[in-house]
């Protein structure tokens, strides 16, 4: 527990160099990581299904207007969530990359983690003429939040933010033991998109399950955020959630711990 | 005597990336299990949809499933063939290895469309069409075997198209190193081929026939299926598969000329 606190207060000391760097990084690759963001098309065309689904009139209480809000907010969530941490983690394992990261006197995680989160003004800054254009066509599409209700929104996406980074982590650290970690991330990822309120909001789901996918890990990552940004849930209903967003975050970081030292010992095993 | 050259190549190409390919053997059931998993999360979105309605733009959940099915197969055999030599050929420019393809005895467009496939991939067209001979089981008229030709028909020309596109994306390559990423795009942009082009508005409708065209490989066939098609959507997808076929070779004739390998 020391050692971790000792790992963070390293870390927190180099931030500022940290970021610069990967903030530089980011604006070399700047078309690359345009295409990346205009990549996330996912929200839209789910948008244009619930759209003609609300046609006839709202389902569960969403209109045309709710539906096309909450899949901008999704839009929004999505990329402030953006890691990449599994592609990264299994490239660099598999090509021995991780040793040189390994003699820095901080964790490889913490360093991808922050160059992670350095491109996330960039991510904003392309976003935004999609969304200024979207108001502009459907202006009743904008809903203020509340202060209390923004402060909430920080909080829960950072915590979806650290969830995604920590589960993609996890699987990544499978390619320690296995050749297929991103084979089994992709029925993680079908599982998430389903059930996290990527395809539909929660509350269209079928009354009996709605429940069990409070409790899962999957709504915390996405769903959470994008209902307390678009105003769909009070933030007084939604701090309880938050308590669950956190106690995943909890409970996955400690299992990532863990696991990390473990791949580490059998990544050295090997001689790489 | 000897089978026609124009035939030998494409036969060779295939053995040896299928040999490559079967290396790896416990891939190809891990994809199996994991594209089974995948297609359920898939076909329980449309589950979800038609749980509110039971016609959403004027497809029924069978019609719906029929137009999701086709998206499967369509999206299998990108990956299973387009994707995989899409990376190898931008990998190929970026460090110069492109050069020993050129000197070989064959059309380079052929060689870089068709070196490598992941078979793996192609367990999502299976699980397609079990779906899609399911859902077209539930449609109240059989279809007519007119309507069966016309939906093959439809959906080659759509296959064409989007061909194009893939190699319309490799040309971009030769001017602009890094468009690994274009893939990603042109994938997720594909999407929208698993609904029916009738839930989309019009100038969206027009951008998934004419520019994305997997409106045509996915919803023509399916309305062919249902038997709305009409000489319009067969002359608009003929169309179609014509303009991205000569326009992808132009693109392609013009890349190469413009290609100065990594060295020079």
């Amino acid at each position: 527990m020391t050692e971790a606190i000792a790992d963070l207060g390293r870390a927190m000391r180099a931030a500022p160099a940290l970021f610069r760097v990967a903030f530089a990084d980011v604006v070399a690759y700047r078309a690359e990581m345009a295409i990346w963001v205009l990549s996330a098309t996912m929200p839209l065309i789910m948008l244009a299904m619930w759209n003609a689904v609300a046609a006839e009139g709202p389902v569960a209480g969403f209109g045309q207007t709710e539906i096309a809000r909450y899949f901008a907010a999704t839009l929004v969530v999505r990329q402030l969530t953006g890691a990449w941490i599994l592609w990264q983690l299994n490239y660099l394992i598999r090509h021995g990359g991780l040793s040189p990261l390994l003699l820095r006197p901080m964790s490889p995680l913490l360093y991808e983690a922050a160059s992670m989160l350095s491109a996330m003004p960039f991510r904003i800054v392309i976003l935004m003429p999609f969304l200024g254009l979207l108001v502009a066509w459907r202006p009743e599409l904008w809903a203020t939040p509340s202060l209390p209700s923004l402060a909430l929104f920080a909080v829960s996406v950072s915590l979806a933010w650290m969830l995604s980074f920590l589960v993609q982590a996890l699987f990544g650290m499978a390619s320690f033991w296995l050749d297929q970690s991103l084979g089994l991330f992709g029925v993680w990822f079908a599982a998430w998109g389903l059930f996290s309120g990527y395809v539909a909001p929660t509350a269209l789901f079928p009354e009996g399950v709605q429940p069990v996918l409070y409790w899962l890990p999957f709504r915390g990552m996405l769903g959470l955020p994008v209902e307390i940004l678009g105003g769909f849930l009070d933030w007084r209903a939604a701090l309880p959630e938050v308590g669950i967003q956190l106690g995943w975050v909890v409970v996955i970081g400690v299992i990532v711990r863990y696991t990390w030292k473990r791949g580490v010992i059998r990544y050295g095993a090997h001689g790489a | 005597m000897r089978a026609p050259r124009a035939l030998v190549v494409p036969a060779a190409l295939i053995r040896t990336s299928l040999s490559a390919a079967i290396q790896y053997r416990s891939d190809f059931v891990f994809e199996g299990l994991t594209g089974l998993l995948r297609t359920a999360a898939t076909a329980a979105t449309l589950g979800l949809v038609y749980w509110h309605r039971t016609e959403v733009a004027g497809w029924t959940l069978p019609e719906a499933l029929l137009v999701m099915a086709l998206f499967l197969v369509m999206s299998s055999l990108v990956e299973a063939v387009l994707e995989p030599n899409l990376g190898a050929v931008v990998e190929a420019i970026r460090n110069g290895s492109l050069d020993l393809l050129l000197m070989k005895p064959a059309d380079a467009q052929l060689l870089v469309s068709a070196s490598r496939v992941a078979p793996a991939r192609l367990w999502d067209a299976v699980a397609g069409l079990a779906l899609g001979g399911w859902a077209v089981a539930q449609l109240p008229t059989a279809p007519a075997p007119v309507d069966w030709v016309v939906a093959a028909v439809l959906f080659a020309c759509g296959m064409v198209a989007i061909y194009g596109l893939w190699l319309l994306a490799i040309c971009t390559s030769f001017w602009f190193v890094r468009v690994d990423n274009l893939r990603f795009l042109l994938i997720s942009v594909s999407d929208a081929g698993r609904w029916p082009l009738a839930v989309f508005s019009d100038w969206v409708r027009v951008v998934l026939v004419v520019v994305v065209p997997v409106g045509v490989v996915t919803s023509f066939p399916a309305m062919a299926l249902r038997g709305t098609w009409s000489p319009t959507v067969a002359l608009v997808a003929i169309g179609v598969a014509v303009a991205f076929a000569v326009g992808s070779r132009i693109a392609w004739l013009r890349a190469l000329a413009a290609y100065t390998s990594a060295s020079s």
